[in-house]
């Protein structure tokens, strides 16, 4: 019964990371691999304010969203200036820095070492220490989350999104500030997948930067594509896809060293038989066709 | 200091035959080949895997691994590259598509021969040469020898022969290339198979001096990418400089501040390059952002 609440917190984590990445990726075309980062910064923000200064959970998690949009603006100003593979490779780099920083500022992050011992969250004096007690914390933030970005999308702010993605000049001529609207949905963004962060932080109560690898990102956009980019519930298919496929290979007698393995060759070939295949995902209505190649 | 511009010409050498290599692939199939690395990381397994456990020469596996590597590139091209680009992909899903053959690959590698360090140095560690005061052992010369003698080959190659001529009529206008009756998709295999060729020396080279490990393929590439992006893709000097300047801010970066922060320090070049100067210093023409 743990195992399967478990999964299932796990789920929910994945499905605030992809549909926060969605927002960028899926609706404004803005393929990042920058997102585990901002999911370990807010984990770590967390952590940290938690550990040092024992705020509440409801501070800790504000503080993070908050401190995380603004490191969203940071990475979303190379996309003003630069485009796809270009923008791509930019994310990257933050990505890659995100986590040297991490690993490296050993007095304030705890490096390799991580940070053991986060406490568990009180929410107005309630107590959470049991999964089930996560469950329904993840379940309502996950549902604030699709509702806000089912507000967003279906919004003419959304619909701004979405036509910069399909045509960004287009966008422009009609009016439309575009720079502030790249920037503004990194904002979103990055302040959602702190969210996650916050949770994974809490949940399993110890953080190192080996969880917020360039690898976790692209699993993550992995999880957007696969389950359809630029479709609200693109990420929750896509999420409840791969993160049960992998479970289901335990019941197989998969040997647990081979686990780590087999679930990212897993992944990996879907992303390929996919952009194959069905480059639109499950539900999706973006293929990442960039307007020379699509007529 | 003699010390660290030494240790910069040999990682600059490796970077530069990573990125040319890199810069190859981009050229002819115009996407981020992100599966690049794990040819580099595949070169110093074939090595590990035909002098280790079949036992072969070294000079012998080292000539098999070059072969295979080649091999293996011209192979992602048959798939998944060729028939994604048959059905009008765009650079864009050819990059995701890259990325998840390099996760498949990077993962069957660490299966097959596990995630420790291997090597296929054979005895002791030598001292090194003294050379102006530097420390430089065989093998780093022997890099720095490998790699000026490949990149001229390649860039006679592309400049003087009838190969390199279509290599770049094609990286210039594929669609001209093609009615002018030059076969591209021929074209873009050469330039898998020489780029995967050089990507596979590259990781030899590089294995033979600090040994491997089956990640070590996408931090390489990074490096590589880095030092063709502030150099310009169309330019091989500007490689050259490129991967130079790379190596030499790393290493003097280890001089002043302490050496886990090399990889912090090329992306944050990365970034200056890629927001202020997109072409890099040596390049042409860039996509930018419309607006």
């Amino acid at each position: 019964m743990e195992y399967f609440l478990h999964i299932l917190i796990l789920i929910g984590i994945y499905i605030i990371l992809s549909e926060s990445l969605n927002l960028i990726a899926g609706y404004t075309g803005l393929l990042s691999i920058a997102h585990a980062a901002f999911y370990g910064v807010g984990a770590y923000v967390a952590a940290l304010m938690a550990l040092h200064l024992h705020s509440p959970f409801l501070v800790n998690i504000v503080c993070a969203v908050i401190l995380c949009g603004l490191l969203g603006a940071l990475v979303g100003i190379p996309s003003l200036r630069i485009r796809d593979d270009y923008f791509v490779i930019a994310t990257f780099a933050f990505q890659v820095i995100t986590f040297s920083v991490l690993n490296n500022w050993v007095s304030f992050t705890g490096g390799p070492m991580g940070l053991p011992g986060i406490p568990q969250p009180t929410i107005f004096g309630l107590k959470i220490t049991s999964h089930l007690g996560f469950l329904l914390l993840i379940v309502i933030l996950c549902s604030l989350i699709l509702w806000i970005s089912h507000r967003i999308v279906k919004s003419p702010f959304g619909r701004v999104l979405k036509s910069i993605r399909e045509d960004e000049v287009f966008t422009q001529a009609v009016g439309k500030n575009v720079a502030a609207y790249k920037v503004l949905v990194f904002i979103i963004g990055a302040g959602m997948a702190a969210v996650a962060g916050v949770m994974y932080a809490y949940y399993i109560s110890f953080i190192d930067p080996t969880s917020f690898t360039v690898m976790e990102s692209i699993f993550i956009i992995s999880i957007v594509i696969i389950g359809g980019a630029g479709n609200l519930w693109g990420p929750v298919v896509g999420a409840v896809v791969l993160v049960v496929l992998p479970e289901l290979l335990r019941f197989i007698g998969l040997p647990s060293s081979m686990a780590a393995n087999v679930r990212q060759i897993l992944y990996g070939g879907l992303l390929v038989a996919f952009m194959m295949w069905r480059p639109q995902g499950f539900l999706g209505k973006y293929a990442f066709q960039s307007g020379e190649t699509r007529e | 200091m003699i010390q660290y511009i030494v240790n910069s010409l040999i990682a600059a050498s490796v970077w530069t035959l990573l990125g040319l290599g890199f810069a190859l692939v981009l050229r002819a199939g115009r996407f981020f080949n992100f599966a690049h690395g794990i040819v580099f990381t595949a070169g110093a397994y074939f090595a590990f895997l035909f002098k280790a456990w079949l036992g072969f020469p070294l000079a012998v596996s080292l000539f098999i691994a070059i072969l295979c590597s080649t091999a293996l590139g011209c192979l992602m091209e048959f798939f998944p590259y060729r028939p994604l680009r048959r059905k009008g992909a765009s650079p864009l899903v050819l990059l995701l598509a890259s990325l998840g053959t390099y996760v498949v690959l990077q993962n069957m590698i660490s299966m097959v021969f596990g995630d420790d360090t291997k090597s296929i140095r054979s005895g002791p560690v030598k001292e090194g040469l003294n050379v102006f005061g530097a420390r430089i052992t065989p093998i780093q010369i022997l890099t720095i020898l490998v790699s000026i003698v490949l990149v001229v080959a390649v860039a006679i190659l592309l400049k003087n022969t009838k190969m390199g001529k279509t290599m770049r009529a094609v990286a210039s206008d594929f669609k001209l290339a093609n009615v002018c009756g030059l076969d591209s998709d021929r074209v873009i295999l050469l330039g898998f198979a020489l780029g995967s060729a050089l990507a596979g020396v590259a990781g030899i080279l590089f294995a033979l001096d600090v040994d491997m490990t089956p990640t070590m393929g996408m931090n390489a590439l990074m490096m590589g990418i880095v030092a063709v992006i502030i150099g310009g893709v169309d330019s091989i000097i500007g490689i050259i400089l490129g991967a130079l300047l790379l190596g030499l801010a790393q290493n003097l970066g280890v001089w002043y501040i302490s050496s886990q922060w090399q990889d912090a320090i090329a992306f944050a070049i990365l970034l200056v390059f890629l927001l202020f100067r997109p072409q890099g210093f040596m390049g042409k023409r860039v996509v930018k952002a419309t607006v």
